[in-house]
């Protein structure tokens, strides 16, 4: 015993002096870490990627459960009935009617707001003209506010529809029931009063720009393009918002809609709260998003036990993929999603569209009993409820189960990054004869230091980012949006000539001076990783594509000594990084997000995004 | 009929006493209620309650530090006589209002005090040995504790002195010393049963007889608006008076969406059984709604002719009241209105020639914008003051303030502005602009404001919902030459009579959003403050307790 414990304190103070050896036992274990960094770099790109991988497997998530007491939800009795069923059906045969004389939407709006009057509730009606580059966009706004009894009316509660179902982006299929249950919602609320915030009807035009209007104008923030009136009519701070989407004859499921414009989310309570309701009080099943956990196909030479699990996996992954898709473009899935920038919690209740079972009966007793709950908050939701992906209608990953995973590749990037900028500073002194080296029986031979010219190369990088400006400006114009083909073709080849001009650069000598390629190599992975770890908890969606687009490109970008070589390489880095100038649908869709939305993600991308890569790009493309 | 007997010859017994009082004073008890049919369907109803104490006077402050005379009332209030005296106060209005005034589909409030939420003023003379303030805050408590409200809030945080809005109702006595007002509003007050049962107490039958038997808490507490005042005056022929008032509009379309028909069973529940022997007078006045369609029953005593009433474009007629004598009428009494025809909401004009409408615009938790719209329907223009009483924690940046008509800045409407800056934790901002308010068109107002980062301890401990702001205050004020804002606030403004009639417009309350810690959460808080500070600690003892030498660590491989 004591021979062990002698020779562990031999081990842990070495003779000699005690400062000597820590010293030296950092040299050790740093040493040790920076051989295996290689290594380490690649565990972390695995298990990065692996995780992300496994975002979808029921093994991570965890069952929803309601946080904030006061919510509430399925403790009441609902008093909606057939006949407010009989309400709404006459105000969708009044609004099918305005669908068949083609009615404008000044003639539409002063229809709805007379409904709203004649029910005693003050309601007006909001004319608004965005103007984009790729034209203008009007339209009419219908609102109507419901003072609740007793009530300072400093809280409000709003109930949406927009003239135009979410379906397919907007793509004209008309939200009639969903605007008919407003109106029918209006004359039921209006008989009781027990409501402790203002209801605040909205009747919005269009898919998303005339809630964006209205949103404007209600909080008084401006926006350059867009001329509207402002609010005769004005409430409290809004707090919640639900946005009713009924385009079909009937619905099997309702759908929740919640990702909002640049990544934001609501909070979960009232999703879990909605899903609570739905489920118990109305009856209704729900979905995440508007497709249904239909059987997948799992090959016969899989063992059963597993069936289960892959069907979850798939099902789940087909929930995260749409999640990821609307995060990551910032778009949002809807008009709720236009809320989230002031603070306001929305989601979209989406009538998948089916023959039956259910209408207005199962749909109006859901929203009065999630008013009810929605009603009974004594202040914002709150908690840290926001961080979440929703993988099945009850069910969602916490934060801390998806969150490293983008993180790790991060991690590995900066370590990369770290390795290059270290390394550029020495450089193996190749005028030692090698004898002497093979003599001593040394692997490594005295290092030469050299300096890291850095103005350089931080020159490139930002004149890079300045080309991404440019470029972003050149596609919000209207001659962009005219001749798109032509345009892209003609900026793709400006930023690759443009770039051409590294391969001209002076090459100096590398005793000296770390060379340009290896400092751009380390700086651009530092700053892509940066990037990255910032952007998870703003917007994990789009932190995971960079991850996925930038993590592995961005590492192994390296100079070689023949030309050919160089292009190839430097073209394959500008497809990566520019390729996206031909997908014109997208491309339009983003620029109208930026210029009517706000959505950042258009001049992300090209600020950001294409100026990374096309760093890489350069990177290869420099002299080595 | 024995019985009949000996109670009046008790009662012969006990009138010599009551009239031989210490205090001798003369003393009346009226109550009125008005019931008017709103042009949106719902009723308004206004129940007045009025003691005078003939010949009285307020407390002259300066014998404050002398024995006062004793108090010996009948029909006085005694707990809020003693009141009056400890504190020496001249003129009083308590309200405690729930809900929105809605000018434009109700018109003007018979009683014109509805902001929402508690609102206190009060007129009281200088010159005592214990200064105003000290009596505001006495005034304060007392009344807190008499009406089960939280009016101890209305701290110094809340308490301004405006110069014009509050002008005196009654006259103020003409002692040496000049009086000075105080006014404080809370628009977070929830107002409910507990306000109206010690309500019900300083009226001399309380809910047992009278029209005081309709005040039913579980129908006028489920009313869209309700508001309970309190109204001490001193009318200098005849005395102080004492008005308990009670407002409410009822929404007889809540249970049937077509029918307007009101009763007394209907919208309070009750019917008056017993007449009030203390009354001198006791109506019910039920306006008439200048239509046909409707039966009014019982029949009335008697009308009262058609009358003016006063409007700001210009004096109109509305129709004149059918009255309900109660001391001749018989009792149980249920009045009742029935209309012919069935009730359609339709776009209607505005019943009040100014509106005024007030919102926080943006979304961030440091900054934003006060915009205001007043609209002037009228046909000519109006002089009105604009009053801002706000808390600290929300502070006007001036020179940001705007005018705009039309989107046209009219720095021109802007006659005078009285502005008292705020003391942060300490005083409210007053911010009293008097404006010219073009005829048919809207003026808009816009102000900057920050919002205040602050304390933790000076968040309040329940749930974080904001914080109210009190609503703003617009009275139109007669055209004159010499600007009242001139006058020293602690004096009566000159024009104070015109002043007087004078109706106010009361905005909507604000709630303000300041930066917030996430309370619920302090265990995440208390461990990222330690690991900060563990850190920070560690680092910097580390540094301090080192002692730095140069180490000559053989290379490695060397």
């Amino acid at each position: 015993m004591n021979h062990i414990l002698t020779r562990l304190r031999a081990f842990l103070s070495p003779p000699g002096d005690p400062v000597i050896g820590r010293v030296r036992r950092k040299q050790a274990i740093v040493s040790a870490l920076t051989r295996r960094l290689h290594l380490i770099n690649c565990t972390l790109f695995l298990v990065g990627y692996l995780w992300m991988a496994a975002i979808p497997s029921p093994r991570l998530e965890k069952g929803t459960y309601i946080d904030e007491n006061a919510l509430q939800p399925g403790q009441v009795n609902t008093y909606w009935d057939w006949g407010d069923v009989a309400n709404a059906d006459r105000y969708l045969e009044q609004l099918e009617g305005l669908r068949d004389h083609n009615s404008t939407s000044e003639q539409r709006g002063n229809i709805l707001k007379t409904e709203f009057i004649k029910l005693g509730i003050p309601a007006s009606t909001q004319n608004y003209v965005f103007t984009s580059s790729t034209g203008k966009v009007q339209g009419t706004n219908v609102y109507g506010v419901l003072s609740s009894p007793r009530t300072s009316g400093t809280e409000a509660m709003v109930i949406s529809a927009s003239w135009v179902s979410r379906t397919g982006q907007g793509d004209g299929t008309l939200n009639l029931r969903g605007v008919s249950t407003v109106l029918a919602l209006a004359n039921f609320l209006k008989r009781y009063s027990l409501w402790a915030k203002d209801i605040v009807f909205v009747i919005s035009d269009n898919y998303v720009d005339g809630m964006q209007a209205w949103l404007n104008a209600y909080h008084g923030s401006t926006q350059s393009n867009l001329q509207a009136d402002s609010l005769e009519l004005i409430s409290g701070v809004i707090w919640t918002a639900l946005n009713i989407d009924y385009p079909g004859h009937s619905f099997s499921h309702l759908g929740i809609f919640h990702e909002g414009i640049n990544g934001r989310l609501p909070n979960q309570d009232l999703l879990n709260s909605f899903h609570h309701i739905s489920t118990w009080t109305g009856g209704i099943p729900v979905l995440v998003y508007d497709h249904l956990d239909s059987p997948s196909s799992i090959p016969s030479w899989i063992p059963d036990a597993y069936h289960e699990e892959i069907h979850a996996y798939s099902y789940r992954s087909k929930n995260v993929l749409r999640h990821a898709g609307y995060q990551a473009r910032g778009r949002g899935s809807g008009v709720h999603g236009l809320f989230h920038q002031f603070r306001i919690d929305a989601f979209t209740m989406f009538g998948l569209p089916a023959t039956g079972p259910h209408g207005f009966h199962a749909l109006g007793r859901t929203i009065e009993s999630t008013l009810r709950t929605t009603n009974n908050l004594l202040e914002r939701l709150h908690a840290s409820f926001f961080f979440y992906i929703l993988t099945a209608p009850d069910r969602f990953l916490k934060i801390g189960s998806f969150l490293p995973s983008a993180v790790l590749i991060s991690v590995a990037m900066m370590f990369g990054g770290l390795r290059e900028w270290s390394d550029a500073a020495w450089i193996l002194d190749a005028t030692t004869p090698l004898e002497k080296k093979e003599a001593t029986g040394q692997t490594s031979g005295p290092w030469i230091q050299r300096s890291r010219h850095v103005i350089p190369v931080l020159g490139i990088m930002l004149s890079t980012h300045l080309l991404g400006g440019i470029l972003f400006s050149a596609l919000t114009t209207s001659w962009f949006s005219n001749n798109q083909m032509v345009a892209s073709a003609m900026l793709i080849c400006v930023a690759f000539t443009t770039s051409l001009c590294a391969l001209f650069a002076p090459s100096r000598d590398n005793k000296l001076v770390a060379p340009t390629h290896q400092l751009l190599k380390a700086l651009n992975l530092c700053f892509a990783s940066t990037v990255i770890s910032i952007t998870t908890v703003v917007n994990f969606s789009l932190a995971m594509s960079l991850a996925i687009l930038l993590g592995i490109p961005l590492s192994i970008s390296s100079p070689s000594q023949s030309l050919p070589l160089r292009l190839i390489r430097f073209t394959m880095y500008s497809g990566l990084s520019l390729g996206w100038l031909f997908a014109h649908d997208e491309l339009k869709k983003a620029v109208w997000d930026w210029e009517i939305l706000g959505v950042w993600f258009a001049p992300f991308v090209c600020v950001v995004y294409a100026p990374l890569v096309l760093q890489a790009g350069l990177v290869c493309l420099l002299p080595a | 009929m024995s019985l009949h007997w000996k109670s009046r010859f008790i009662w012969s017994l006990c009138l010599p006493l009551l009239a031989s009082s210490r205090s001798g004073y003369f003393e009346t008890f009226d109550e009125e209620l008005t019931v008017r049919a709103l042009g949106d369907g719902k009723v308004a109803s206004r129940f007045s309650f009025s003691t005078l104490l003939a010949g009285a006077t307020p407390r002259n402050p300066q014998n404050l530090s002398v024995e006062d005379e004793s108090q010996h009332y009948t029909l006085f209030p005694l707990a809020l006589g003693q009141i009056l005296r400890e504190y020496a106060v001249t003129e009083l209005h308590l309200t405690l209002n729930a809900g929105n005034w809605d000018y434009q589909r109700w018109g003007y409030p018979d009683e014109p005090d509805v902001g929402t939420g508690a609102q206190l003023w009060a007129w009281m003379g200088e010159g005592a040995s214990t200064s105003v303030d000290a009596r505001w805050r006495g005034l304060r408590n007392a009344l807190a504790g008499l009406f089960c409200a939280s009016l101890g809030a209305l701290d110094e945080q809340l308490t301004t002195s405006p110069a014009l809005a509050f002008a005196p109702q009654g006259a103020l006595p003409a002692w040496s010393q000049p009086h000075a007002v105080r006014h404080a509003a809370l628009a977070a007050e929830h107002v409910c049963t507990e306000n109206l049962t010690p309500f019900l107490k300083l009226l001399p039958c309380k809910a047992r007889a009278g029209i005081a038997q309709l005040l039913n808490p579980h129908r006028l507490f489920d009313a869209d608006w309700h508001g309970m005042g309190l109204h001490v005056e001193w009318l200098p022929d005849t005395g102080v008076q004492v008005r308990l008032t009670f407002q409410s509009v009822t929404n007889p379309l809540r249970a049937s969406s077509n029918r307007r028909d009101w009763s007394f069973s209907s919208t309070f529940d009750r019917t008056i059984d017993r007449k009030c022997p203390s009354a001198s007078s006791s109506r019910i006045l039920v306006t008439d709604p200048m239509n046909d369609g409707y039966r009014l029953t019982p029949t009335p005593w008697t009308y009262e002719g058609q009358q003016l009433t006063w409007t700001l474009d210009d004096p109109s007629l509305v129709g004149g009241n059918a009255v309900f004598d109660l001391i001749k009428q018989d009792v149980p009494l249920d009045v009742s209105m029935r209309w012919a025809v069935e009730f359609a909401h339709a776009a209607r004009p505005p019943e009040a020639a100014l509106s005024i409408q007030r919102s926080l615009h943006g979304a961030s938790q440091a900054h934003g914008t006060v915009a205001v719209a007043i609209a002037n329907a009228g046909p000519d223009t109006v002089r009105a003051a604009y009053l801002e009483t706000m808390p600290w924690i929300v502070t006007f940046y001036l020179h940001t303030l705007e005018l705009r008509v039309d989107g046209v800045l009219r720095p021109d409407l802007l006659q005078s502005l009285h502005y008292t800056p705020p003391v942060p934790h300490a005083r409210a901002t007053t911010l009293e602009a008097v404006l010219l308010l073009p005829p048919r068109s809207t003026l808009h107002l816009r102000v900057e404001v920050t919002k205040a980062f602050l304390r933790y301890t000076e968040h309040p401990p329940d749930a974080q919902r904001g914080w109210d702001l009190p609503p703003a205050v617009l009275v139109p004020l007669p055209f004159a030459n010499s600007s009242a804002l001139t006058a020293n606030s602690t004096s009566v403004p000159s024009n104070a009579n015109d002043v007087r009639s004078a109706r106010r417009l009361y905005t909507r309350a604000l709630l303000v959003d300041p930066a917030t810690p996430d309370f619920s959460m302090p265990y995440n808080v208390v461990i990222f403050t330690c690991s900060v500070v563990a850190f920070v600690f560690g680092s910097v003892f580390n540094l301090l307790a080192r002692r730095f030498a140069v180490v000559h660590a053989p290379v490695r491989g060397t």
